[in-house]
């Protein structure tokens, strides 16, 4: 927050006799306020000669505070927008919607973590597919790697409907891949931007209809992350570590705010004795809602996804799916 | 908080937080002498923050779509203009077949195999196969090889750019095309003026010029393709901090995706091999280990099969997992001689 003198435009309470009483202890922005003992604050402000003026200004301040948090919401309400607001998307892949119950949980973060080659950009790109054809919604995916490929993402969409008549498909098909939009983000700072743009659109427009962002996917939120990863130079040693940690949380509140599931892709890294571990630490891990570990044998097509992590799954949980060609 | 994510220097970052600015709008209605004060930096350095703060801001501010991103495409625009790039070919029939029609542009592809199996050969291929004017299919592009081992050979490369000139005007006769029009005016000294080469001798150089190529690109817009053989030499031998060495290759990686994707040209690189213990096997996987394997759009592995030259396509997001051999001549990259020539679909 400001420092107090940059409030006094809006709030003129807040004037100069005000400011030099928190000057005289200490207090020069809106946060030192905050660490200070408010009744010790006031008890002083009594003994000053204009001590009502004062009090209003404390209290001023402490509204503006409050203006700053979440509104409380009890158990019931929030069991009301779990069930009204936060249904499953499901991904298109049997295997995967089988283990995560129906699939991607909207208000979560689902993170996939595998090795090179083992699936993950595929399945981004079906779920992709499947919840702009068969959910009314859109989706947004941010590409670190240029692996989008709307040709894959054609076959996928391509693959359930019967070979009627052409026109009526070639329409719905272009109906289904305007709902996916896609923007090449290629440093954690471009993304920071893109999202925050996506969050102000998302608060400016109207509710419902056919533009209603559903699925957001970040693939993979691991190559931004990595060139800043554990830089002790001018980006400073915690530096990298804030960004990391306030992507996620940024992510997190889009998905809760927003009514978004947000699917990101993580790769592995090698760790002790030689077993590979998913990349950007111990940190990052208590992110994601959901962890999903991917693995593909060596040129096949069956692909194996087990559960990291999960709010009321157990661990260790694993299922098989293929992926169509 | 939200200068967190303001592209500034982390002295700049902690001052501003300690005079209480953690928000953009806190100072963004300053002025940069007041905020100059304030932080008792220079005014030229305070200007500097806040035209990055606004620019921020102003991001926020611009109007959207339907809660789309600016800037965003439509799967469906990018599909047809996918269409409007043909894909640089290999020179091999086979090869090109599993690669979909050859290599893409705005990606790139990392192509790796073991010593002698043929990469410098390929990116020489590729480096002539580009300039292939459009009315034969190709892309009439310009080329830029990078060379970090010292093994581009210019014979070679007038050698391939003969046998590329006459295979194309055998091709222009067989077509029967107008004599007038396609009268083939290349001769192989053009081709080679059109390839430009970069000798590094160290990885601080490659990221220099690489860091570079941005500048380059812009003022020879016509380059379509870029080599780089190999990528990872200067980067394994004597890197003490393998943290750097990380932060370097990834740094490097998403620089070149976005010269590929800003550009529209293909990025191919060369990689070594070297062997790695999976599963109770000893598998070929390619140098750098598992942090650099995700830096690339597509994984092209090259390996021996017997006396032959096989391509596997190892990673994709639209080709299926395939291999095709091929081999290498005196013109260059061709098809295998032998007589099975059928695609291996795995």
């Amino acid at each position: 927050m400001a420092p107090l003198k940059s409030l006094e435009q809006e709030y003129p309470i807040l004037d100069s006799n005000f400011q030099s009483f928190c000057a005289s202890h200490d207090i020069f922005s809106v946060e030192d306020l905050l660490l200070h003992d408010l009744y010790v604050l006031a008890a002083f402000a009594e003994q000053e000669s204009s001590s009502e003026r004062l009090k209003q200004g404390i209290a001023q301040v402490l509204s503006i505070i409050d203006g700053q948090h979440q509104p409380w919401l009890n158990g019931i309400e929030l069991l009301e927008d779990a069930q009204r607001n936060k249904h499953v998307l499901s991904t298109g892949c049997e295997g995967i919607d089988l283990l995560l119950h129906g699939g991607l949980r909207v208000g979560q973060l689902t993170e996939l973590v595998g090795p090179s080659s083992s699936g993950k950009t595929q399945v981004c790109l079906l779920a992709a597919s499947n919840v702009a054809k068969k959910h009314i919604g859109s989706v947004v995916y941010l590409d670190t790697g240029n692996s989008f490929s709307p040709q894959r993402v054609t076959q996928f969409i391509c693959q359930h409907s019967d070979p009627a008549i052409d026109q009526a498909k070639h329409r719905t098909l272009q109906k289904v891949m305007n709902n996916i939009s896609c923007k090449s983000v290629f440093d954690i700072f471009t993304m920071f931007d893109v999202l925050h743009q996506l969050e102000f659109n998302l608060r400016s427009q109207m509710q419902g209809g056919d533009c209603k962002v559903q699925l957001l996917i970040v693939d993979s939120v691991s190559s931004m992350v990595t060139p800043i990863l554990g830089g002790s130079g001018s980006q400073g040693i915690h530096s990298w570590h804030a960004l990391m940690i306030s992507a996620g949380y940024l992510l997190k509140k889009l998905a809760h705010e927003h009514n978004i599931a947000v699917l990101v892709t993580n790769h592995t890294v090698g760790g002790d004795g030689g077993i590979s571990k998913p990349a950007l630490g111990e940190s990052w891990k208590s992110i994601p809602h959901v962890r999903l570990l991917l693995s593909c044998d060596h040129g096949g097509s069956i692909c194996n996804v087990s559960i990291l992590k999960h709010p009321s799954m157990a661990v260790g949980k694993a299922a098989r799916f293929m992926i169509h060609n | 908080m939200e200068v967190g994510r303001l592209p500034i220097s982390a002295s700049q970052r902690s001052k501003l937080i300690a005079a209480g600015y953690t928000t953009l709008s806190s100072f963004s209605s300053l002025s940069p002498s007041h905020l100059a004060r304030d932080l008792k930096i220079s005014d030229n350095e305070a200007a500097e923050i806040m035209r990055v703060a606004s620019h921020s801001h102003r991001l926020d501010g611009s109007a959207g779509g339907c809660g789309t991103v600016n800037g965003a495409q439509t799967a469906w625009d990018m599909l047809h203009e996918e269409e409007m790039f043909p894909r640089i070919t290999t020179s091999c029939e086979d090869l090109d077949n599993i690669l979909g029609g050859g290599i893409n542009c705005k990606e790139v592809t990392e192509i790796g195999g073991v010593p002698g199996i043929g990469k410098t050969q390929l990116g020489i291929q590729l480096a002539i196969n580009v300039q292939i004017p459009v009315d034969y299919g190709g892309l009439g592009g310009k080329a830029i090889y990078i060379d970090t081992e010292g093994s581009f050979m210019v014979e070679r490369a007038l050698q391939i750019a003969e046998a590329c000139i006459e295979d194309m005007s055998e091709c222009g006769g067989l077509l029967r095309k107008d004599s007038q029009a396609c009268q083939l005016k290349m001769h192989p000294n053009n081709i080679l003026e059109n390839i430009f080469y970069f000798r590094v001798c160290s990885y601080t150089e490659q990221i220099a010029l690489i860091n570079y190529l941005d500048k380059f690109i812009s003022e020879h817009k016509d380059v379509k393709i870029v080599i780089v053989d190999s990528v990872t030499f200067h980067f394994r031998q004597d890197f003490d901090d393998m943290a750097l060495r990380t932060r370097l290759l990834s740094g490097m990686a998403l620089k070149l995706m976005k010269l590929a994707k800003d550009f529209s040209l293909a990025v191919v690189l060369l990689n070594q091999v070297t062997t790695k213990y999976i599963d109770g096997s000893f598998q070929l996987t390619l140098a750098l280990g598992d942090s650099w394997s995700h830096s690339c759009t597509n994984r092209v592995i090259l390996y021996w099969n017997g006396n032959e030259r096989y391509a596997y396509i190892d990673k994709s997001p639209s080709l299926r997992s395939a291999s095709a051999p091929y081999s290498v001549t005196s013109k260059g990259i061709r098809n295998s001689a032998s007589n099975c020539k059928r695609i291996k679909m795995m």
